[in-house]
């Protein structure tokens, strides 16, 4: 089973957001886009441990572009699939089935006016929640749902040190108390006796014994006989049922307490053995599932331990009963996320909401998806965290491109906007990638004229203007359009500008000799730098004119300069132009 | 949740009756035949709670289904004392709400586009009206309307699976009827009560995860009184069983089979019986009925049985109780003569039953009753409080509550309310829930000790509360008329009403004889037992000279009725004008002359 979608509406943040899940979620967003609100919005439903009152919202709590008049209604809805492969789930869950899709089971709350009040409801009073399933308000979720399904929040702000350190919260306890409650009662009564023992040797010796006495005797005197609280030094409590409170999780070979440990490692222990009790939990048959949230799990982790830790991690938890939800501003546990559970929570530009994407219904061919997922691990998920991105078709535009937006005053790195070198053609994986994360975007591809046959930048183009419109459930062009744009080069281009594909006359490598001024900048960089002498003399003879150049071999040259040299080189190059398509590319995204 | 110390005391108390130890243990399929006073309920309830305690973990559960609301009823109150009540988990009630609460309710939203979310069940008039509705659209040709319906509902019942080739072609216009007649309740969201079954057992039948789903719910399905089971539940049972994995554990007898004119057939406990992949136990012993009467059931039934008295058991008595006349002098006796003398011997008034026929007959012998002033218990279709409706109940149960029982919390109001909302909601949202435990506490405590007559009162249950929870009810069942009959039984111009320390049975001095049919008298006992009006034209029916199936019935309800005796049997019958059963059971019991 796994918590696969969630409806939201009105909820803080959110005006309305739907969005589907995989059983491990990672969210992604900026500060204030809501992160917490969303697993607070999943609380209201499913938190056993929420008590009624914290589920009577304040009118604050409400979205605040609501209207008044309209009877705003706060909405959660969870949605579970695949919870038949377990007959304690099914039981759970079988009542709550959806009337139009049987084979998942909904949970809702609902923050409305009372029925009864008449007009527009105006102060916390007028409104009360319900809890409900299968979408029906009068199908009431059982006790036992909230019971045997568990929710367990790891917050960001989390005192890891003090939870482990506290009996009564540490998640050792359960665990402790169980294992004890396993050791037989002679057993017990063995070692308290030789703890007795041992007690009784360390307080006999002399300089013990000797403060031990006169601790006894001025306590004795200052509170006076009734009162003698009748003080003794020992390993105390040595009563066999109170034994197991003082074991102590140590560390470092059991030099140390947790106390002493790092930060991160305090971290690490409180997850793992939350992970324990859970699991303890679930084999003792109390919970049956559990969703877990963990805000920020790199909380103070070197980033070389981030990667190692969460890679195992997420597939350790891949086959458990547990929903897992992440939420974290860690590019080196983004980029080590499974690529479906990526969600991403963003403002929209009037910030008066956020809007929530999630590439969990992304659906690529398997060497695609390892691609992105590739991509994504040696980039640190530079993308995920970019504002825009603009789709390259290989190495030469990687490198100009950023190149070419310094000349024309845009700092790409400054705004947020990343290069994605697809390598090829293949543009729309990419494109339904980006896509699904709700992301500026923009495709910069070569035209790749034939001879005597339609270009294949033509072709490519309407392909990608169909997958654009599929993608946001239009109609792909009818064959009359299509064949329309096809007797019209220019029409086509400008068409295919409307959906953010940027093309050319022919290829880059033309393109750029075509530039007035590029060729040249090009040229003198290159001259600086020291090729063999087949190259050398290549260089030369086009700088004097003596041979045309061939952009293909010049293009191959620059890709070997450093990108970031190559920025600086021709960025100091005064008055140079891109070409037009990608200048107009990159003003695109800005 | 069961509780291990009840279960163990339970348990505890079978050593000595193997058989009875080998049924609550058993994990396969398994019907226990259990004749009259062999512990049936014990060890169904018992089973029941070894299920729960180790077989079955949180958060699945148990179903135990009967076959009237009364067995559903007398079952949660012994359920109760081994600490198990009806919840989440544990599903008690009759098959009828077994297939409209957790198959009809659920899943046939899903599997049935546009089938109403919010369905209930029809009222008689609502089923009439649905029915003239559909006979005028379907039977326009001028032919009888009441054949046709007739007809049409005998082929409803013949065919579950309406994908048989019989249900489309054979008299295609009767299909078309039913049909008709189905949707018209659908329109209105209502659903009646052979649709209930129909509906379920077609749709466990067509989908498997609907039956994976019970299983997860329920993997073990309890039902008591297999042998009252018609073969359209019988079919549901078996779906669920052995098509759906569920482990079945029955309990029945087919000699107490006494409801063949609601479709009960006995063959078909006898044909489950007889599955190899079933287990069946024969409990031996009767540990009810003294020896002489258990020697008496056998010729009773007229089929040797072999039941054994427990060693040490008590011989009983059988005594015949000839009166010269008919039915109204018989009952002069009953109360004049023979009732006060069983009282005499220091028998309480509460441990006496007079079983009859009919309520026709329960009209006489009350009547004798009141003019007398004995006070009784009546379960027949006339008696005041009808055990097997849920509105009728409710009154009693608030009446003991408003007469002294809110001091010692019997009945505790939480079960008050509990049985309200399910009244009203079906089940009750919280505010709901909330909204009927304000009204009716409100209510409660306003009349508590009330001085006011059970008429007077009831009047004023109706006006305070059942008629503002009509208008927001989702039930609409028949239920609801039950209270309206009540008040027109307690109506002082005919002098038959009672106060409210009778009507709440809340008596310190002298207790309530019963008044019984044979009928609802299947699944008591009682010490001492008056077999009344056993008389020639009577039993069996003139009419059924004939039919040797309904004769065998009757001939299995007189043996029921014998066999409700612990102690002490009275035979009343017309001199020289008896049944045959009356004598073949003389025959037995009287010593042979040598």
């Amino acid at each position: 089973m796994y918590l696969s979608r969630v409806k939201i509406k009105n909820y803080r943040n959110f005006h309305s957001i739907d969005v589907s899940l995989e059983q491990q979620a990672v969210i992604l967003g900026e500060n204030r886009v809501g992160k917490t609100n969303f697993l607070q919005a999943v609380r209201l439903v499913i938190d056993s441990s929420l008590p009624d009152y914290a589920r009577k919202l304040k009118l604050s709590d409400i979205w605040d572009g609501h209207d008044w008049a309209t009877d705003p209604t706060v909405e959660v809805h969870l949605d579970f699939s695949d919870f038949d492969a377990n007959p304690d789930l099914l039981a759970l869950l079988t009542d709550y089935r959806l009337s139009d899709d049987h084979n998942i089971a909904r949970l809702s709350y609902v923050f409305k006016k009372r029925a009864g009040i008449t007009g527009p409801a105006k102060t916390e009073a007028d409104f009360d929640f319900i809890l409900y399933g299968s979408g029906i308000e009068t199908n009431t979720i059982s006790r036992s749902v909230h019971q045997r399904i568990s929710f367990a929040l790891l917050k960001a702000l989390r005192d890891a040190e003090n939870e482990l350190a506290n009996w009564n919260s540490s998640p050792l306890r359960k665990l402790l108390d169980d294992a004890a409650s396993k050791v037989p009662d002679e057993d017990i009564a063995a070692v308290a006796a030789e703890i007795n023992t041992v007690s009784k040797k360390l307080t006999a010796l002399p300089a013990i014994s000797k403060l031990e006495e006169s601790i006894k005797s001025r306590t004795a005197a200052f509170t006076g006989p009734l009162q003698d609280m009748k003080t003794k030094l020992g390993i105390n409590p040595t009563d066999p049922f109170r034994l197991f409170k003082n074991l102590r999780l140590l560390i470092d070979d059991g030099k140390r307490g947790v106390a002493d440990a790092s930060l991160g490692s305090a971290n690490l222990l409180l997850l793992t053995l939350k992970l324990a009790e859970y699991e303890w939990l679930r084999e003792e048959k109390e919970h049956n599932y559990t969703i877990l949230c963990i805000e920020e799990p790199e909380a103070h982790l070197h980033p070389q331990l981030q990667r190692a830790v969460f890679r195992k991690f997420f597939e350790d938890m891949e086959d458990e009963p547990i929903s897992l939800i992440l939420t974290t501003h860690s590019p080196n546990i983004a980029a080590i996320s499974p690529l479906n559970s990526i969600v991403m929570i963003r403002s929209s530009e009037s910030n008066d909401q956020s809007h929530i994407y999630s590439l969990a219904k992304l659906d690529l061919e398997k060497d695609v998806h390892e691609d992105i997922e590739r991509y994504l691990d040696v980039t640190k998920a530079e993308i995920l965290f970019s504002r825009g991105v603009i789709l390259v078709e290989g190495d030469a535009e990687e490198a100009l491109i950023p190149v070419f937006a310094k000349t024309i005053g845009e700092n790409l790195d400054e705004s947020g906007i990343a290069v994605c070198n697809v390598g090829g053609t293949h543009f729309s994986s990419y494109l339904k990638f980006v896509k699904a994360l709700g992301m500026p975007y923009c495709i910069i591809t070569d035209w790749d004229p034939q001879e005597g046959k339609t270009a294949l930048g033509a072709i490519r183009a309407l392909r990608l203007i169909n997958l654009t419109l599929n993608l946001s459930g239009e109609n792909n062009l009818t064959p009359v359009e299509e064949a329309t744009l096809l007797t019209d080069d220019e029409a086509l281009k400008n068409k295919a500008k409307e959906y953010s594909i940027y093309l050319n006359n022919s290829t880059l490598e033309v393109e750029i000799s075509n530039t007035a001024g590029v060729s040249a900048a090009l040229l003198d960089i290159l001259e600086e730098r020291d090729f063999g002498s087949i190259r050398s003399k290549r260089i030369s003879g086009w700088k004097d004119g003596t041979v045309p150049v061939n952009s293909e071999q010049l293009l191959s040259m620059i890709t070997s300069i450093g990108k970031g040299r190559l920025a600086t080189r021709l960025a100091n190059k005064a008055g140079i132009q891109p070409p037009a398509y990608i200048s107009e590319a990159i003003n695109s995204l800005k | 949740m069961a509780d291990r110390k009840l279960y163990d005391e339970s348990a505890e108390a079978m050593t000595g009756n193997p058989q009875q130890i080998q049924a609550i243990g058993e994990t396969r399929h398994c019907v226990v035949l259990a004749g009259p006073g062999s512990g049936k309920t014990r060890t169904l309830t018992t089973a029941m709670a070894r299920s729960l305690l180790e077989d079955v973990a949180e958060p699945r559960g148990i179903a135990c289904i009967t076959y009237n609301n009364e067995c559903a009823v007398e079952l949660e109150d012994r359920l109760q004392s081994l600490g198990i009540e009806s919840d989440d988990r544990v599903f008690i009630g009759t098959v009828h709400s077994f297939a409209l609460s957790q198959i009809v309710i659920p899943y046939a939203r899903c599997v049935y586009p546009g089938f109403p979310e919010d369905i209930s069940v029809a009222s008689k008039s609502q089923q009439d009206t649905a029915r003239d509705t559909a006979c005028d659209m379907v039977i326009t040709d001028g032919s009888n309307q009441r054949d046709a319906w007739f007809n049409a509902v005998t082929k409803r019942k013949a065919i579950i699976d309406r994908n048989d080739p019989s249900w489309v072609n054979a008299s295609p216009r009767l299909t078309r009827l039913i049909e008709t007649y189905e949707a018209e309740l659908r329109k209105n969201s209502l659903i009646d009560y052979e649709d209930m079954t129909l509906i379920a057992a077609r749709m466990i039948i067509e989908h498997d995860w609907i039956r994976k789903a019970l299983r997860a719910k329920f993997p073990v399905l309890f039902v008591d009184e297999y042998q009252d089971l018609g073969s359209a539940l019988h079919n549901l049972v078996l779906q669920l069983c052995f098509v759906g994995g569920i482990q079945l554990f029955a309990v029945g007898d087919p000699d107490q089979s006494i409801y063949r004119f609601a479709g009960a057939d006995p063959r078909l406990l006898e044909s489950l019986s007889s599955r190899e992949d079933v287990v069946t136990i024969q409990l031996p012993f009767n540990y009810r009925c003294g020896t002489s009467i258990i020697e008496a059931s056998n010729a009773a039934l007229g089929e040797e049985r072999g039941y054994q008295a427990p060693e040490g058991a008590h011989k009983g008595e059988i005594i015949f109780n000839p009166v010269d006349g008919g039915e109204d002098l018989q009952a002069n006796f009953v109360f004049n003569t023979l009732v006060p003398s069983i009282i005499e011997k220091g028998v309480r008034l509460e441990d006496i039953a007079v079983l009859y026929k009919d309520a026709n007959v329960g009209n006489l012998l009350s009547g004798v009753a009141d003019s007398l002033g004995f006070s009784y218990i009546r379960a027949d279709k006339n008696a005041l409080v009808v055990r097997a409706s849920r509105i009728s109940r409710l009154t009693e149960s608030c009446a003991k509550w408003t007469m002294g029982g809110w001091q010692e919390s019997d009945p505790q109001f939480r079960r008050l309310a509990y049985e309200a909302q399910t009244l009203v909601y079906g089940k009750a949202t919280g505010v709901e829930r909330r909204e009927i435990e304000r009204e009716l506490a409100i209510f409660l405590h306003k009349n508590t000790m009330t001085e006011l007559s059970t008429h007077e009162w009831l009047l004023l249950f109706k006006k305070d509360l059942v008629n503002p929870w009509l208008t927001k009810a989702r039930t609409q069942t028949d239920d609801w008329a039950v209270l309206e009959q009540m008040i027109v039984k307690t109506d002082p111009e005919t002098g038959q009403d009672i106060s409210m320390l009778h009507f709440s049975g809340r008596f310190e001095e002298t207790g309530r004889i019963n008044l019984s049919t044979l009928h609802s008298a299947k699944g008591r006992e009682f010490p001492t037992v008056i077999l009344f009006g056993m008389n020639r034209r009577t039993f069996p029916d003139p009419r059924d000279a004939n039919k040797p199936e309904a004769i065998r019935e009757a001939r299995r309800l007189f043996y029921v009725g014998v066999t409700r005796a612990k102690n002490n049997l009275h035979l009343v019958f017309q001199r020289k004008l008896f049944t045959p059963w009356v004598l073949e059971l003389h025959r037995r019991i009287t010593p042979k002359k040598s």
